[in-house]
């Protein structure tokens, strides 16, 4: 059944059970991705996706329920679902329903098309040739994948929203294994965008650089030290922490960020922005989860907290406009509130300049852990780490198996220089972070 | 679930191109959740789960197609999407199904999925209340009660059809105490293969919320964990994640068959210390990582990954058992039917050992006792790992003293199993998530108390 014969279904029996105000919020993936090893692709998968969550306001409440079937049953189902489940709340928000009507920037899915399985099968063997001949201690274990996939978005409820989006992209993934004969070492390195533009071997090279570049690493010694996080380092801090930035974790007492705003919450030169329609952004999106217009904002201007972020509930419980930011984890998940691409904006210094400032120190080029080891609430950080040693002011030997320490909310504050270009690691998908290269002053590393 | 002759239809088209095998996976999955915060209900999670899909090997290549319309129609297009993937070709097998009926070991009381949302609110609110009314300090409250109903049906070119349904229940507490200006957050999550009769004695909701609040208020009274190498004492249950990070991941057919693990090749070898026995076992019955049969329909079984510190099993799924050579442990898991199923975890533990606990502390002149663990990760190609210390209380001259918080354990695999020199009596399991690339399963870690002779410790 399609979407639109559903949709219809379910308004039925929403109008037929006296439910007046409600929402149905539809998505769908189409992809394929191809997967190769030692030359030969080994797997391949071919994948549709979708589901429909529908939501109603039952005495002032918002029950949710979803499904991935769409059916006549399940189209009276969700309906009874999500009205009992609204009948069992018993929180104290105030809940809303988006209005329609409202002007959304204008975004248009990418102008390319998509490779086929055949281009995306030669582009996953090339660049895993690629790595192969860029240095011979690549061995087997080493795997790469391209994908490609078209999503869409649909909002449709009561109070005349009607929107529709349509999103594709493609990527190639490859994963770099190493050996030097006593140890293996790998790294990984993501692009995604129009494959005729892509440079394969740049990627492999890329990889297989970083990879290289671990083997016969030390355990760093244990100490404080200025610490220099590579971009994609602090980018994972600010994935992490931008959990704070949520007005909802706010008011639910989950963020030291409550009442802070127009307060100093990080050194002046930190200024940290939400842009859904930033350059690099691979789902560029005019309209959030609740169908607010969404916009550029800067979250921390030079130090000062600026704003947090809202949805509609949350704006209305602080006497505030919505901040365009509500959003949906899947689409069977509640309305919550989450960035598009959040940057650290960049200074004006060149990370050799930065390298140079932080002296003798350590440079952390990637975190693990951050699942288990960050505290949004404390903002206390552990963390396995993984980088090189700075000594005179430039990169020396490689580093591993250490920790660095510290609090994320203390570190804001010393950040004492950034560098002067921006990188978005890995796939953000919607939600996207990024950050330049950052120097922090007394962070405590464990090593041997 | 799918009638047998569709299924018979849908495999056939699947070997058309000259598959030498075809699995049709069909599911129906209710997921449930209710969500309370500061004593109120705050969203219910009310979903339903259905799809198939069609996996085609031949040789060293697999190909998965799935789809959402699971009418015949939709899943004979799947098929046909995958069996032009695979290649050209001609069908070389045939398919004749024959229904197999594997034993439950799993008994299900009383079905989460039929039960009313006041009921699981009840179980909610005791837990919530008793934390909220453990200590003055605890500033905020949240638990979760999910449950899951996740219905499968699996039909192979072997001539297997047969189905199973897997239901589990688990309480989730999470407490933020604040003490001085200091905001700590403490977590009780127990979970079963059970429905909810696991509450009928089994598993206090009072205590889940109390325990979770302990911790809070503990952390939040406690001093920064030091940084360095030193002896960690770490306790049973959960503290099995360091064998699950450390060592299974890398005893996975994932890793193992593509030469991506430090343990591969090393079957019959001595990898870990005498002391060390590992076990996977997936027929724990009502266990939160067990299953009947797994994804691929293999029986679980239990599998002995490591005896006295010799390697003698990996964990391996069909489609790489063809690249190793060796037969599959009843290992393959997905979250679902959009992921490809490879080999995981199911119920991973260190056997009970023979040292007394008293006689691990008390053998640790200066080091850590991490009583409770949070989750981590690894990185099976260089088994280098990291966990998180939930719990943590230095030793002295022998004797357990003041907490201390925020402090990560990180190492290589391979080091740490060889460090393992005492093994404690106090075999216990704790629950978990567990992600890799076919997806967030449940499995659950465990060990008796253990000692780490040196490992390094990230605080500051």
């Amino acid at each position: 059944m399609t979407f639109d014969k559903f949709k219809i279904l379910v308004v039925a029996a929403a109008e037929k059970s006296g439910i007046d105000q409600y929402e149905l919020y539809y998505s769908t993936a189409e992809g394929t991705s191809v997967s190769v090893f030692a030359h030969e692709v080994s797997e391949f998968s071919s994948e549709v996706s979708g589901g429909v969550c529908f939501r109603c306001i039952v005495n002032g409440k918002m029950g949710y329920a979803s499904t991935q079937e769409l059916s006549e049953s399940q189209a009276e189902s969700i309906v009874k679902r999500a009205s009992e489940n609204a009948l069992s709340l018993d929180n104290e928000d105030m809940e809303f329903l988006g209005e329609g009507g409202k002007t959304y920037q204008n975004v248009s899915a990418p102008d390319y098309t998509l490779p086929t399985t055949d281009e995306l099968i030669k582009a996953a063997l090339h660049t895993e040739q690629a790595a192969y001949d860029a240095d011979s201690a690549v061995i087997d274990g080493t795997s790469t994948t391209a994908a490609s996939e078209i999503s869409s978005i649909a909002i449709f409820n009561s109070k005349g929203l009607d929107l529709h989006y349509e999103n594709k992209m493609s990527v190639i993934m490859t994963d770099v294994v190493t050996t030097d004969g006593t140890e293996m070492a790998n790294d990984r390195s993501v692009k995604a965008g129009n494959f005729s533009k892509i440079d394969f071997a740049a990627v492999a090279k890329e990889a297989t650089a970083s990879a290289k570049a671990k083997l016969g690493a030390d355990v760093a010694p244990t100490g404080a030290y200025p610490v220099v996080f590579a971009p994609k380092a602090m980018a994972s801090f600010l994935r992490v922490f931008s959990k704070a930035f949520s007005s909802e974790e706010a008011q639910k007492g989950l963020s030291p960020l409550k009442g802070r705003e127009g307060t100093v919450v990080a050194a002046d030169s930190v200024t940290i922005t939400d842009d859904p329609f930033y350059s690099e952004s691979l789902m560029p999106i005019g309209f959030d989860a609740e169908g607010s217009p969404t916009y550029k904002k800067n979250v921390v201007e030079k130090g000062v907290l600026n704003t947090l972020l809202y949805n509609l509930k949350t704006a209305a419980a602080a006497g505030k406009e919505t901040t365009g930011n509500a959003s949906k984890a899947g689409y069977d998940a509640p309305v919550e509130i989450r960035p598009f691409t959040m940057y650290i904006a960049p200074g004006s210094i060149s990370e050799e300049e930065l390298l140079k400032k932080a002296g003798n120190g350590v440079y952390v080029d990637s975190l693990g852990g951050l699942h288990a080891g960050a505290n949004t609430v404390s903002g206390d950080f552990s963390l396995q780490s993984s980088g090189f040693m700075i000594e005179n002011g430039v990169k020396t030997k490689a580093v591993k198996s250490f920790t660095v320490a510290g609090n994320f909310y203390d570190m804001l504050k010393n950040i004492t220089a950034i560098s002067d270009k921006v990188e978005l690691p890995g796939l953000g998908g919607m939600t996207a972070f990024g950050s330049p290269a950052v120097l922090v002053e007394g962070l405590t590393i464990a090593g041997k | 679930m799918i009638e047998r002759d569709v299924c018979e239809r849908v495999l056939a088209v699947a070997v058309s191109t000259g598959a030498d095998y075809a699995e049709l996976f069909c599911e129906n999955t209710v997921d449930h959740a209710v969500n309370m915060i500061a004593g109120k209900v705050d969203s219910v999670k009310d979903g339903y789960i259905a799809g198939a899909s069609v996996r085609v090997y031949k040789g060293l290549r697999s190909v998965m197609a799935s789809t959402i319309d699971t009418t015949e129609q939709g899943l004979i297009s799947c098929a046909k999407k995958a069996a032009e993937a695979l290649g050209q070709g001609k069908a070389e097998i045939s398919i004749c199904l024959t229904q197999r009926i594997f034993g439950d070991i799993h008994p299900i009381k009383i079905v989460p999925s039929t039960v009313k949302n006041s009921d699981k609110i009840e179980v909610l609110r005791r837990a919530c209340n008793a934390a909220k009314e453990y200590d003055g300090a605890i500033k905020q409250v949240k638990g979760t009660l999910l449950d899951v109903d996740h219905g499968i049906m699996i039909a192979t070119s072997e001539g297997l059809y047969t189905t199973d349904r897997q239901i589990r229940t688990r309480l989730s507490m999470e407490s933020v105490a604040e003490i001085g200006g200091e905001t700590q957050t403490g977590t009780a999550s127990p979970g079963r293969r059970m429905g909810m009769e696991m509450f009928d004695g089994l598993i206090s909701p009072e205590e889940t919320g109390r325990e979770a609040s302990r911790q809070a208020v503990t952390m939040a009274g406690a001093g920064y964990a030091p940084a360095g190498t030193m002896p960690v004492v770490i306790g049973n249950g959960f503290g099995g994640v360091i064998f699950h990070e450390a060592c299974g991941h890398s005893l996975e057919a994932t890793s193992v068959a593509y030469g991506c693990s430090q343990f591969c090749g090393k079957l019959g070898q001595q990898i870990a210390n005498p002391k060390v026995t590992a076990v996977d076992d997936g027929t724990i019955p009502g266990a939160w990582g067990s299953i009947n049969i797994d994804d691929e329909g293999t029986p679980a079984r239990k599998n002995v990954l490591i005896e006295k510190g010799v390697l003698k099993s990996y964990m391996i799924d069909k489609f790489n058992s063809r690249r190793m050579g060796m037969e599959p442990t009843g290992n393959a898991r997905r979250q679902s039917y959009g992921y490809t199923p490879t080999s995981r975890m199911t119920n991973t533990y260190i056997a009970a050992g023979d040292d007394k606990n008293e006689d691990i502390i008390a053998s640790v002149e200066y080091g850590l006792y991490a009583k409770a663990m949070g989750g981590g990760s690894v990185n099976p190609t260089t088994g280098e790992f990291n966990f998180a210390v939930r719990e943590g209380y230095m030793i002295r001259g022998g004797k357990v003293c003041e907490a201390v918080r925020g402090a990560c354990l990180v190492g290589k695999g391979s080091d740490v199993i060889m460090n393992i020199d005492m093994v404690g009596p106090d075999l216990d399991m704790g629950q978990g998530m567990c992600g890799s690339s076919s997806g967030s399963i449940p499995a659950n870690v465990g060990q008796p108390m253990i000692r780490v002779s040196s490992i390094t410790v990230g605080g500051r």
